[in-house]
């Protein structure tokens, strides 16, 4: 997909002559506009819920949410946390150094088949101080701090804590061999550090927009940006 | 609790304690309790949503410890032998007494409550009745009050016609043929019913966690009928809620969030709080049990003459 999409940048940016970009200029914009599609998948899912709310969404090929829900499922991955040194109950939250992938969202943690609540740490004392609430093997609780999750009950051994998260998408590496003598790059997706966009294809036409915005203000293009941005809102427009 | 197999249910599956499982069927766990009601009544197109867990878990255990109050009838029962200092310390888990009995030759004599105080704190004092301080300004406490002392030597006469009775014992007389005995000869001409008990008395200390009782029950057994608030100790594993409340505790939770919370219209309120009104007035009528044959031994019995 991602040579695709680079092509369609390129097109338009030729058109009239108006400009061209770099390998290394499109992959980071290419990252950019992934991780702006990524995380607007998460508020147009909360759109959808609050459109079933008004029961102004349909079921079947007509539910949306459902789409969103699997997309973003597609980026999770659950994972055994690493304890953090000698202490029982604390453990280093998902990173590139512990579990393979950094966490965009927590989507819960749990042990034993038993999720524990994530706990403000405005409330953790309060919470453990009331005899009701007091977090118990049974429902038990954790707070964050930094990149350390903390788990309560405190017990002697440490338990086998596993995470369930949204990570982030890969960056995007439109990857190429130079072949010199002023000649364009061909694309090579044989490269080891080729990466295509993780995003599904009928993101394609968001990517592009996105791509063309950032291209068009790095070659001070204002028609590129007003094309592209009215372009995409239209689509955003639509889908709604 | 998942469904169990009958090895399960009857053996426990060979583990021990062999009863583990005997009644359980009867009850659904306050984890059931916790994870249905997020699962069916909490949620993104719910009228509870986005609240933590341990709200909910809140509200479910307090609507356990209700329940328990009154309406499960769930009465715990512990006997012990009263001590020479004639207390019975209050069980861990005890809120309120149903009934207070004492167990001798076989028998279980149920016992009334001292309608005159039979405790008390006392500081020490001074010739001239001032009290006396420690260093750190805190007044001096004899071991026993004067009252608490006269009491556990037996110097306490009592009002009820026990043993304790200043005529008990005494010799009784004889008036236009008939023979009175325990009353003081003189102007008495009825009986005081509600000291009329030849039972042992008691009278709860809630504060101090015991219940005190008169002289005669030194080193005897007492029953202890009592009820509890469902928490189990702090042990969540083993708190439980009778499976015809189970409808009422989840309402419960709702009208106790929706109540709580900013914004949620009065209606919505109110329908919850109706629900959860009318829940408990049906699982009460359910367990209390009134069916065809109870009420045809009772009526049987209507026609009995009390001579």
């Amino acid at each position: 997909m991602i040579n695709d999409i680079r092509n369609t940048v390129l097109a338009v940016l030729n058109k009239n002559n108006y400009g061209y970009i770099s390998p290394q200029d499109f992959n980071l914009y290419a990252q950019q506009a992934q991780m702006d599609l990524f995380e607007d998948y998460f508020y147009a899912y909360n759109y959808q819920v609050n459109k079933e709310n008004q029961r102004t969404s349909g079921t079947d090929y007509a539910d949306i949410k459902k789409g969103y829900a699997e997309v973003i499922d597609f980026f999770s991955v659950t994972s055994n946390l690493t304890q953090n040194g000698g202490a029982t109950n604390s453990f280093f939250l998902p990173s590139l150094a512990t579990t393979g992938s950094d966490f965009y969202l927590i989507n819960k943690i749990f042990t034993g088949g038993i999720e524990l609540e994530r706990v403000n740490q405005s409330k953790i004392l309060l919470l453990n101080s009331s005899p009701l609430t007091a977090p118990s093997t049974m429902f038990p609780a954790y707070t964050t701090q930094g990149n350390i999750a903390t788990i309560y009950p405190v017990s002697s051994a440490a338990p086998t804590i596993t995470c369930q998260y949204i990570r982030y998408p890969k960056p995007p590496k439109w990857t190429y061999v130079d072949l010199g003598n002023n000649s364009e790059p061909v694309f090579d997706q044989t490269q080891p550090d080729y990466q295509d966009f993780e995003l599904f294809p009928d993101d394609a036409t968001d990517l592009t927009m996105k791509i063309l915005q950032y291209a068009g203000v790095s070659i001070r293009e204002a028609s590129v940006v007003q094309y592209a941005g009215a372009a995409e809102a239209t689509e955003t427009n639509s889908e709604k | 609790m998942s469904y169990i197999s009958q090895y399960d249910y009857y053996e426990n599956g060979g583990n021990a304690p062999e009863d583990a499982n005997w009644g359980s069927y009867q009850y659904v766990s306050l984890k059931d309790i916790v994870v249905n009601y997020q699962l069916m009544y909490s949620g993104n197109h719910s009228l509870v949503n986005n609240e933590e867990r341990y709200k909910i878990l809140f509200h479910a255990k307090r609507a356990i410890q209700e329940l328990n109050y009154d309406a499960f009838k769930e009465i715990k029962v512990l006997q012990l032998n009263v001590s020479e200092d004639l207390r019975f310390i209050l069980p861990s888990d005890y809120v309120n007494w149903v009934r207070i009995s004492y167990f001798q030759n076989g028998v279980i004599r149920p016992m009334v409550e001292n309608i005159q105080v039979n405790s008390a704190k006392a500081y020490l004092q001074a010739n001239d009745n001032r009290i006396l301080f420690d260093q750190d300004g805190k007044a001096l406490q004899p071991e026993y009050s004067p009252l608490d002392f006269s009491r556990i030597t037996a110097q306490q006469p009592s009002i009820y016609l026990n043993s304790l009775s200043p005529y008990n014992g005494l010799m009784g007389y004889e008036y236009e043929g008939c023979w009175y005995f325990d009353f003081a000869v003189g102007a008495r001409f009825g009986l005081n019913t509600e000291t009329a008990n030849a039972n042992p008395t008691f009278r709860i200390d809630k504060k101090s966690g015991v219940i005190n009782f008169d002289s005669t029950m030194a080193n005897e057994s007492c029953i202890l009928e009592y009820v509890s608030d469902g928490m189990e100790g702090g042990d969540d594993t083993q708190v439980t809620v009778n499976k015809l409340f189970e409808d009422y505790v989840y309402a419960y939770i709702s009208y106790q969030i929706l109540n709580s919370k900013l914004g949620v219209q009065e209606y919505v309120v109110n329908r919850a709080r109706k629900a959860k009104s009318a829940l408990l007035r049906n699982a009460k009528i359910r367990l209390s049990n009134i069916h065809p044959g109870r009420l045809l031994m009772n009526l049987r019995g209507r026609d009995k003459w009390i001579k």
